[in-house]
């Protein structure tokens, strides 16, 4: 370990040059060689989606898009941080939905502009947690929300493949309408049905 | 010098075993937590000697952040633009979210002002699940008994009380937002224990229960009348001429620029402190986790309690080094997994209270029976390859996060243990709140984490996150209800308690040029960022 930690590798963030010691993420090397950041930082375990980044590495002309909290720093690397995610235009509420025959429908009104996907395939390639957006919201468009709220599990709403979009579709809110008429409608567990039962008819106290 | 095995030399070691017996010796020693937990080292804690709580022990850092001087001054208000709401929420994590949701549905005018985004919290971040007695061989009751247990008995019991009996419904109201639970083949909602319980209650969504949880909460108060100011963390709370609660100090991270919330009701839910790294310990904690809500409540005079106890959350991930800290779900130990030393032998009974295993865990490595990362960080096994092979396929199938911290590291957590350490992980006391989430200042509520009384000295797995919306959902209603019974707004509204703490600090011989709420930690620096220069400098608190 300590050869790695002699080591200095170094990479341009934000077009600033920077040296840090190998097995650094993007933002503890920020810290490391003493600029300050603020914006981005979230969870900084991968889960919250705010810290996301343009990466270009030595000898490539790609350019990927990555959470900056997981991403270790390799030599040469370009690093941006892309800020303030665009909020979702749409709004809708579960309660208008009157019952689940009605959820296509609804959904159709709501996202109008999901079933005008090109298949240009960018909304999958941007996705740093590798979720099939494309196919997620081609399910959703064909009514099949439960299967397509499953592909967003991982879903760490980054806003990444709605940047991506050219048709202004925001997947991860379809992703998101998907889970969420699935468990408004058909999670109905006997168990807590149950026991909200017995509790309401007050069979259940708390002696303190 | 104590001596722990190196990590190459026990990762050769290790034997991937179904089954281990966990030696009778392995019981616990009355003076465990005593000797070995962080909350037991005397010199860590000082009375405070400012403010209301004057005369009781506080961990040094957090005194120092509670004793210090307000970031701003009225002058620093001249011309700054006003707003007014019925309730103002600050901080949107599950709590947040969950307060201006049922304070928006009651008919207030929320506005929700938020340090970072709108979700960026220690919800997020949850893993395990949600405490709710739902099995037909647990009750509320027994659910209550575990919480006091784990509490050490120190803590409130009418609030514990309610929190137990609301968790059935607050499981209905998560559903109801369009949150997704793990469920069996015929749709029945799936169990399993936590550590110090005595029935299997802790309701979960694979090991994301968080992240789903606040994405589902996040949608919905997007999508609906809630006002959210993200980027806009809270300096100062506004008062008006009785010292009650009146509002808050914004100031924006987009334009630099302060403004003011007048509001008739106030919600903090800023959660905890873990990105103090209190006695020099990694957190599993949020980047915005510095304890900004209990500098704003405690200046305007809020009562605290149990500023001396917080949660070393037993596996935190303690090799590769840049990973340090990272949270492991207590689900594992939960499914089975076993804790060993560097002699592939058990230690402690796995599901223990929280602060018995974090002590353990301390005393293997402080006795040369744990693992050596280099680096000075050391640990013990998390045995995740022993549940594997009890129900293959387990991992994949429960605990996908897991499976992705393993890619980081390098390591399938299949086959390979993970190392791990005790990790800062929740501050168990706060403000003092009663069944409403009402402070002692009228006006000013608080909810989640950054209260108190609810779990006492030892949280247990999946209280928080039934604590969050229990008591969320209580205060949002409580807050609306307390805005509608006002005719005005009152008509002088400042920062007449500032002068007062001031007065105080003064008087007590405390250093005036410390400044607070931190805002974030030291190490981002941001105060010396020049793209901020809407703040004034921080000076550095030591601790």
């Amino acid at each position: 370990m300590s050869e790695d930690k002699a080591k200095l590798i170094n990479l341009t963030i934000n077009g600033k040059d920077i040296s840090a010691p190998a097995s650094l993420s993007i933002f503890q090397a920020l810290w490391h060689a003493g600029y300050p950041r603020v914006k981005g930082a979230g969870c900084l375990q991968g889960v919250c989606g705010s810290c996301r980044v343009f990466v270009r590495r030595a000898d490539s002309n790609e350019v990927t898009t990555e959470l900056g909290c997981e991403l270790l720093i390799e030599e040469g690397m370009d690093v941006n941080f892309l800020i303030y995610p665009i909020p979702p235009h749409q709004t809708y509420q579960l309660s208008d939905i009157p019952n689940s025959w009605e959820v296509q429908v609804k959904f159709h009104d709501i996202f109008p502009e999901a079933d005008q996907c090109r298949h240009c395939g960018g909304c999958s390639t941007t996705c740093p947690k590798d979720i099939e957006v494309e196919r997620g919201v081609a399910l959703a468009c064909e009514g099949r929300f439960q299967e397509a709220g499953e592909l967003f599990v991982e879903c760490v709403m980054c806003n990444l493949c709605q940047t991506a979009c050219p048709e202004l579709i925001t997947p991860n809110h379809v992703a998101m309408f998907s889970r969420r008429v699935t468990a408004y409608f058909h999670t109905r567990p006997s168990n807590l049905i149950n026991r909200l039962g017995k509790m309401h008819r007050g069979e259940l106290q708390v002696v303190e | 010098m104590i001596k722990n095995a190196p990590y190459h030399e026990a990762v050769r070691d290790y034997e991937p075993l179904a089954e281990r017996p966990l030696p009778p010796a392995a019981g616990l020693r009355e003076d465990l937590l005593h000797r070995y937990h962080p909350d037991y080292r005397p010199d860590c804690f000082t009375k405070l000697t400012v403010g209301p709580n004057a005369g009781d022990p506080c961990h040094r850092r957090l005194a120092g952040i509670l004793q210090s001087d307000s970031r701003i001054d009225e002058a620093d208000l001249a011309a700054s633009p006003e707003e007014e709401a019925d309730v103002l929420v600050i901080g949107g994590g599950g709590a947040g979210c969950s307060a201006a949701l049922e304070a928006s549905r009651a008919g207030a005018r929320v506005i929700l002002a938020t340090k970072l985004r709108l979700g960026d919290s220690n919800t997020v971040m949850a893993e395990g699940g949600i405490q709710a007695s739902i099995d037909k061989d647990d009750t509320p009751q027994m659910h209550y008994e575990d919480t006091v247990k784990g509490a050490h008995g120190q803590l409130d019991r009418g609030l514990a009380a309610q929190m137990v009996m609301d968790g059935p419904d607050v499981i209905r109201w998560l559903i109801q937002q369009g949150m997704q639970f793990d469920l069996d083949e015929y749709g029945d909602l799936l169990t399993r224990r936590a550590g110090g319980t005595s029935a299997p209650r802790v309701l979960y969504f694979r090991d994301y229960t968080g992240l789903e949880m606040m994405r589902v909460l996040r949608e919905a108060v997007f999508n609906g009348d809630v006002e959210v100011r993200d980027y806009c963390p809270a300096v100062e709370l506004l008062s008006d001429q009785s010292g009650h609660c009146a509002g808050a100090v914004l100031s924006s991270l987009k334009n630099y620029k302060y403004s003011l919330v007048k509001a008739r009701s106030v919600i903090i839910a800023t959660g905890g402190i873990g990105r103090l790294h209190l006695n020099g310990f990694p957190t599993s904690n949020h980047f915005g986790a510095v304890g900004d809500g209990l500098v704003l409540a405690y200046r305007l005079g809020a009562r605290l309690r149990d500023l001396d106890t917080f949660q070393y959350h037993p596996s935190g991930l303690a090799y590769p080094p840049h990973l340090a800290g990272t949270l492991i779900t207590e689900g594992l130990r939960s499914a089975g997994a076993y804790l060993l030393n560097a002699a592939g032998e058990r230690f402690i009974d796995e599901l223990k209270e929280r602060d018995q295993i974090a002590a353990a865990i301390i005393r293997e490595c402080a006795e040369g029976r744990g693992i050596d990362a280099g680096h000075g960080q050391c640990g013990v096994w998390l045995d995740t390859p022993s549940v594997e092979r009890r129900r293959p396929g387990v991992i994949e199938r429960r605990f996908p996060k897991l499976l992705h911290l393993g890619t980081k590291c390098g390591i399938d957590p299949r086959e390979q243990p993970m190392l791990i350490y005790p990790t800062l992980h929740y501050q168990n006391g706060g403000v003092v709140i009663n069944k409403r989430g009402a402070s002692s200042v009228p006006g000013l509520y608080c909810v989640g984490e950054v209260c108190g009384g609810v779990h006492g000295r030892n949280r247990l797995m999946g209280n928080a996150l039934l604590e969050i919306i229990s008591f969320g959902r209580r205060a949002g209603a409580a807050a609306a209800k307390r805005a509608h019974g006002f005719a005005r707004t009152p008509k002088k509204i400042a920062m007449e308690h500032l002068s007062a703490f001031r007065r105080e600090l003064m008087l007590a011989k405390m250093p005036l040029d410390r400044t607070s709420p931190l805002l974030f930690p030291e190490y981002a620096k941001f105060d010396n960022d020049s793209d901020y220069d809407g703040l004034r400098r921080n000076a550095r608190v030591d601790g």
